[in-house]
């Protein structure tokens, strides 16, 4: 009666099917996390086993008072009875209610280690090992998923549990007064049990087979009209369309009414065997009635008879439950499947897990061509130490920046042979090879040699970023998704990343933020980004993603952690630097809500809004992914004039991602992908 | 809740010969209890009483047989059950899809279309536990509970009223419970909404975090909330759980209070065994029906929901309707305001481009008539819904162009490239009674969203024969504009077509569209092309043609795509989307082609390739009507209509 589940957000399944093919994930680990341990587990199922077992005890007794009455004993005989009786039923209905108590605490309990557990999985991967729920309904199925883990405990194993220690319990109570029809008992429980489940699975599974291709299409028939509405009614292809929907319905409806004889097997093998044990027990029962003609070893009195023959009936009710069990145990298989597969064990080697730092070092790179660099990760002085005093001291290595760039305008090469095709800085001569590149990346960039021996490169005043022939891989795909990206970001540098759409400008951000792991040379102030902790390197580089995640709050909450010491000053006054001045007046001020998923404002609004919170917390070196992707296109240019020229006013490196060109007197070097076939 | 909702029946006639035949199935096992209860009762104080086993063979075989037919009823109640519930699913998804094409894309939009489609394809199957657990004890409470506290009175009068006072009190103790709990529970429900949805934002937003490094701190927040919520959630259960104790304590309280009553009346002799037995064994049927209707209550409440959400849709009214309403609003003062002041707002004719001038009435003369108070939005969007001309070089008037007749060479326009149209056959006589050269007229366009005027008396004209390009900051009603052509936004105002009123009901006949959203299907590159010509009878030569001119040329037409056009790039499915309006344009013959944010996704040869297309179609002597602000298309178009001034909306 209670609704007592987790929500359930209604959504289309048509991924049921594709999702749940069987394969070789292995569902123990999301299972052992959904079942609660045996401690939290025992005070449920001890009630539940005493409700269980004082309903069984209700009838027997019962049964056992009436035929006893029936001899007209003294009523003193019967008290015990009576008073057995009432405390059955009170106790019942008390354990009853004490059991559902329980057994809900246990599961809430347990949710809250599903969801940290889950995340604790979650967070190494997030967000390229992710990429399963990268679809908005996808990551809803997912959460609704591990809500309906905590059916396990509570619908599967608690009921089952329970029946099977009742049943092994009224076996036994009945062999005490008749050993043959506890065995009759015992085997029409067995019996009931394997052939209920065994047919019900075999019908299930028929029918998932038969119905699931079918219910996948017609969900997908419905999406599709739903969506396209206005398309196919521009088209006056609305009419034909619904008459598809309508033959899909059909065929559903058609393979659902031929499979219907299939239901309600089980249930009807369990009322049958419920039944069938009464009668055979009778039959057992019958002659070994204590009459005095016989002499049989063993005997029963008429109360005994008919206890033995009532008692079947109510485990049988007890048994009862094992449809719905099954039933809920083949949902929770399937959300634990889906779980298991959107959230994987272990990282995969594309992405960078947070110690790899000694990992690499120690076994997988014993052949890296350039120093491994110092052994403590990271140079206590080097990461966002000197990140406020940019000042004078800067100049040198900006100039110095900007020699280096002199001849990058002009080298745009665009579709040149994949090892090569971008090629910013000067390469040395030879390095041309097939496999050397990435020993001589270091060669590449004399300076950066030079700047380990003396250390100016941890120069205190600024962070350089140099990437030299990287290559990033997305976890599971056969090939690189991109490759020879070398490019380089001092305190001011504006570097805008060209390319087509599928070149792979998002992945070099990705691997930019450690979120993918990248072969090549990738050094933050000469230090190869596998040893920096990754985060204190995402202290100094931060990203502003493509399609920012707003968080369901305030736009206040929504800025504030990005730095949660800013005022609200500080706060008005960053998102009128991304042109959101008016709007946040319209709006009513910093309380105003997003909505879930940032629903309360528009795309090129969120991305601002995630604009002004990279420029809060004050990455040193921001990557910029696509900003102007959802705004009109004086807006688009106003912005990244802005963002441009701020970031040359506090000598901030920005990289900046866009497809569309950007002006070349706001850029310091254009660095172009070429096109992947 | 209701039990049992009364528009089921009426929407879906196959609920109604279920509920026949489930009340059938339901007397026969009400029939089956009872006999299984007495034959049982008898057989048992038969034997006490010394029968041996063989005169009581009769017996037991007559409860044998009871126990196989009441097996059978269990499975005949669950096969009818299925039934009509894949019955009355497919009834109700055959309305509500029937429904939802009728409302339209305009009354879509304002839903999330996932939702939507939810409920007409597995949200629905909601409906499965509410036939095959809730409806049958609903049906067997009705019909056996009263047959079985008869027979009970009938033969123990004590036990009749115990029982009979003991029924009551179920769901009498439900509704108390019930009421006092209600309100907590919503707010439980909510806090659980809120729950789910606050760890749907964490892990959708973890990459966000892990970029400002704020993801550890997050462990400690949802271990607190949710067991927050745990604890707030378990203080409700100990109460609502109260109306489960209820019932299983009046349930079993009564079986408790019959047998002792019985017990102890039997040792006076008052009963016989038989009927003390009989008496014992019907008390918790008596219940059970009515404790299962508790327990199935969740699964009814999520089938009643589903199907609520149906009749919902099924009642909703239609956006012809409402248009008729909000239009007469709005025409009732532009009227007058049209009368006096022609011309606010608008510049006419493209042709006689000198229009500027005398466009700039003084905005006083339009405050003076307004009849609503302050409406400084709609002001200043009328005051700038101006046209200016660009390019007028290009303009080299309508129908200069000699049209390139009778190339009617299927298969071959490929080779020829962009160029050269193959006409389709038969357009000339059944399409040509449209005229292709009409202007396209839209006077004193208003569109309303809530309370705001997306598209305050907007008058533009389009001429036949240019590229028309509509500009303006995003939000300022371009795509809005193409809606009301559309006849998917309901408006005020009036659209004409050479001189004739379009209609929101109309075929569209007269107009080829392409929208932001490419909005594939599952279907060869082709069949999305052609949509809307069956299947098997499109014309490939005019899709070749169609993919060539819209920059898809490298694209097979026989390419299989997925859902929702899977398979194409962002780009590639737009070039495809501006193929399929290039292809009615010349199937149907339609006067209007207009695109919204065609190139968007493009580079720049592709979006050029997209132009000459264009200016064919113009050339050709249609309307082309192209949203966009991308540079190329402004420097290609014959006039500009720039909409809305605002900047940052």
């Amino acid at each position: 009666m209670s609704r007592t589940e987790l929500p359930r957000t209604e959504l289309p399944r048509a991924d049921d099917s594709g999702a749940d093919v069987p394969g070789a994930v292995d569902l123990r680990p999301v299972l052992r996390l959904a079942q609660p341990g045996f401690r939290r587990f025992l005070p449920g199922l001890l009630a539940g086993v005493l409700s269980a077992g004082f309903g069984v005890g209700l009838l027997a007794v019962s049964a056992w008072l009436i035929t006893r009455a029936a001899e007209m004993p003294p009523i003193l005989y019967l008290s015990m009875a009576v008073v057995g009786v009432r405390a059955f039923a009170l106790g019942r209905a008390v354990f009853r209610y004490l059991e559902r108590l329980a057994s809900h605490d246990a599961a809430f309990r347990q949710l809250t280690d599903v969801r940290l557990g889950l995340l604790a999985r979650m967070m190494p991967l997030a967000p390229a090992g992710l990429t399963r729920t990268r679809r908005g309904d996808l990551l809803t199925r997912l959460v609704r998923d591990v809500d309906d883990l905590q059916d396990l405990p509570l619908r599967v194993v608690q009921p089952v549990v329970t029946a099977v220690i009742v049943a092994v319990l009224a076996v036994a109570g009945v062999a005490l007064l008749h050993p043959m029809a506890a065995a009759c008992l015992a085997a029409g429980l067995v019996l009931a049990a394997l052939l209920g489940t065994g047919s019900a699975s075999i019908l299930a599974a028929v029918s998932e087979r038969r119905l699931a291709p079918l219910r996948g299409e017609l969900t997908e028939e419905v999406l599709e009209t739903v969506q396209n509405l206005d398309v196919l009614s521009a088209f006056g292809a609305l009419g034909g369309r619904l008459d598809r929907v309508r033959d899909a319905d059909a065929r559903l409806r058609r393979a659902t009414l031929g499979r219907s004889l299939g239901m309600g097997v089980q249930a009807a093998i369990v009322a049958l065997f419920a039944g069938l044990v009464t009668v055979a027990t009778l039959v057992i029962g019958i002659p070994a009635l204590d009459t005095g003609a016989t002499a049989q070893s063993w005997t029963l009195t008429g109360p005994a008879l008919a206890v033995i023959v009532l008692v079947p009936m109510a485990v049988f009710e007890v048994f009862a439950v094992m449809p719905a069990a099954l039933g809920a145990w083949r949902q929770v298989r399937s959300s634990a499947r889906r779980v298991a597969t959107a959230v994987p064990t272990g990282v995969p080697a594309e992405i960078p897990s947070e110690y790899s730092a000694e990992r690499d070092t120690d076994e997988s790179q014993p052949a890296q061509g350039f120093e491994t660099g110092p052994t403590s990760p990271v140079p206590n002085d080097a990461p966002a130490s000197g990140g406020r005093a940019r000042g004078s001291a800067a100049r040198p290595l900006s100039q110095r920046k900007g020699e280096g760039f002199s001849r990058v305008e002009g080298a745009e090469v665009r579709g040149s042979s994949r090892n090569r095709g971008v090629e910013v800085f000067p390469r040395v001569e030879g390095a041309d090879e097939e496999g050397s590149s990435r020993n001589r990346g270091v060669e590449v960039f004399p300076r950066v040699e030079g700047s380990d021996e003396g250390g100016s490169s941890r120069n205190p005043t600024g962070h350089v970023l140099e990437l030299a022939d990287v290559a990033v891989r997305w976890p599971g795909a056969g090939s690189d998704a991109v490759s020879g990206v070398s490019l380089r970001l001092a305190p001011g540098d504006r570097v805008h990343l060209a390319g087509p759409s599928g070149s792979g400008k998002s992945t070099v951000a990705m691997a930019l933020v450690r979120f993918l792991e990248y072969t090549g040379s990738y050094r933050l102030d000469g230090i190869e980004a596998r040893e920096w902790p990754h985060d204190r390197l995402r202290k100094v580089v931060g990203l502003c993603q493509q399609d920012p995640w707003l968080f369901d709050e305030s736009i206040r909450q929504n800025l504030l952690f990005a730095r949660d010491t800013a005022t609200d000053d500080d706060l008005i006054e960053v998102l009128e630097r991304v042109g959101l001045g008016e709007w946040l007046a319209e709006r009513g001020g910093l309380e105003a809500r997003v909505g879930e998923r940032g629903a309360l404002v528009s795309g090129g609004q969120a991305q601002r809004i995630a604009l002004a919170r990279a420029l809060l917390a004050d990455f040193e070196i921001l990557v910029i992914d696509e900003p102007t992707a959802n705004v009109d296109r004086e807006t688009g240019e106003r912005l990244i004039r802005d963002i441009l020229t701020a970031a040359a006013d506090d000598a901030r490196a920005v990289l900046l991602i866009s497809h569309t060109p950007v002006p070349s007197d706001l850029v310091t070097a254009r660095v172009t992908l070429p096109a992947r076939g | 809740m209701r039990p049992l909702d009364p528009r089921l029946l009426t929407h879906a006639t196959a609920a109604r010969s279920f509920l026949a035949l489930g009340a059938v199935l339901g007397l026969a096992q009400t029939v089956t209890i009872v006999a299984f209860c007495w034959l049982l009762s008898s057989v048992i104080s038969s034997a006490i009483d010394g029968q041996p086993l063989g005169r009581l063979a009769q017996q037991v075989g007559a409860l044998a047989a009871v126990v196989i037919v009441r097996s059978v009823l269990i499975w005949l109640v669950e096969v009818t059950a299925t039934r009509g519930a894949a019955r009355v699913k497919s009834q109700l998804r055959t309305l509500v899809l029937s429904r939802v094409g009728e409302l339209g894309p305009d009354w879509l939009a304002g839903r999330r279309s996932v939702r939507v489609t939810t409920v007409i394809s597995t949200g629905l199957d909601a409906l499965d536990d509410y036939f095959g657990r809730y409806l049958p004890q609903l049906l067997l409470t009705v019909i056996a509970t009263p047959i079985l506290v008869a027979a009970m009175f009938w033969l123990d009068v004590p036990s009749g009223v115990t029982v009979i006072i003991a029924l009551p009190l179920i769901p009498i103790f439900m509704m108390l419970i019930g009421w006092r709990t209600q309100a907590v529970q919503q707010r439980s429900w909510e806090s659980l909404q809120t729950l789910s949805t606050a760890f749907l934002d964490l892990v959708g937003g973890l990459s966000t975090l892990k970029i400002f490094g704020r993801e550890r701190r997050q462990f400690d927040r949802v271990r607190r909330v949710t067991d927050d919520y745990r604890v707030e959630t378990m203080r409700v259960l100990r109460v609502t759980f109260l109306s489960g104790f209820a019932l299983e304590l009046a349930a079993s309280l009564s079986v408790a209070l019959v047998a002792v009553s019985v017990g102890l009346r039997m040792l006076d002799g008052q009963l016989s065994l038989a009927v003390g037995l009989f008496v014992l064994l019907l008390a918790p049927e008596a219940f059970a029906p009515l404790r299962q209707v508790g327990a199935q209550f969740h699964a009814a409440a999520d089938g009643v929901a589903a199907a609520e959400e149906v009749f919902q849709i099924l009642e909703e009214q239609p956006a012809a309707q409402q248009r008729d309403a909000s239009a007469s609003l709005v025409e009732e003062s532009e009227v007058r305001e049209l009368s006096r002041n022609r011309g606010v707002g608008l510049v006419p004719r493209v042709e006689g481009s000198d229009g500027g001038g005398s466009s700039r009435n003084p905005l006083q003369s339009v405050r003076g008539f307004e009849t609503v108070a302050a409406r400084p939005l709609s002001q200043r969007k009328g005051a700038s819904s101006r046209v200016e001309v660009r390019g007028s070089s290009r303009n080299r008037g309508v129908g200069s162009f000699p049209r390139v007749e009778g190339s009617e060479v299927r298969g071959s326009s490929r080779n020829r490239g962009v160029g050269v149209f193959p006409r389709v056959e038969g357009s000339d006589g059944g399409g040509s009674s449209r005229n292709p050269r009409a202007l396209l007229r839209v006077e004193q366009l208003t569109v309303t969203r809530g309370t705001h005027r997306v598209l305050d008396r907007l008058n533009a004209e389009f001429a036949p024969g240019q590229i028309t390009v509509v500009s303006g900051p995003s939000g300022c009603g371009k795509s809005t504009l193409i809606g009301a052509l559309l006849g998917f936004t309901p408006y005020g105002g009036r659209i004409t077509l050479a001189g004739h009123e379009i209609t929101p009901t109309d075929d569209r006949a007269w107009l080829s569209w392409a929208g932001q959203r490419p909005g594939l299907m599952t279907g060869t590159v082709a069949e999305n092309v052609a949509l809307g010509d069956p299947a098997d009878e499109f014309d490939s030569a005019l899709v070749a043609w169609s993919l060539e001119a819209a920059a898809a040329g490298e694209l097979d037409g026989s390419e299989m795509l997925g859902v929702n056009g899977a398979g194409l790039s962002g780009g590639q499915a737009q070039r495809v989307a501006v193929a399929r309006a290039l292809y009615r344009s010349q199937r149907h013959d339609c006067a209007v082609v207009a695109l919204d944010e065609p190139s968007s996704a493009l580079d720049a040869d592709a979006e050029q390739k997209l132009i000459h297309g264009l200016r064919l179609l113009a050339d050709q002597g249609r309307t082309v009507i192209v949203v966009s602000h991308r540079p190329a298309l402004l420097d290609a178009a014959d006039t500009e209509l720039r909409m809305g001034e605002r900047a940052y909306v």
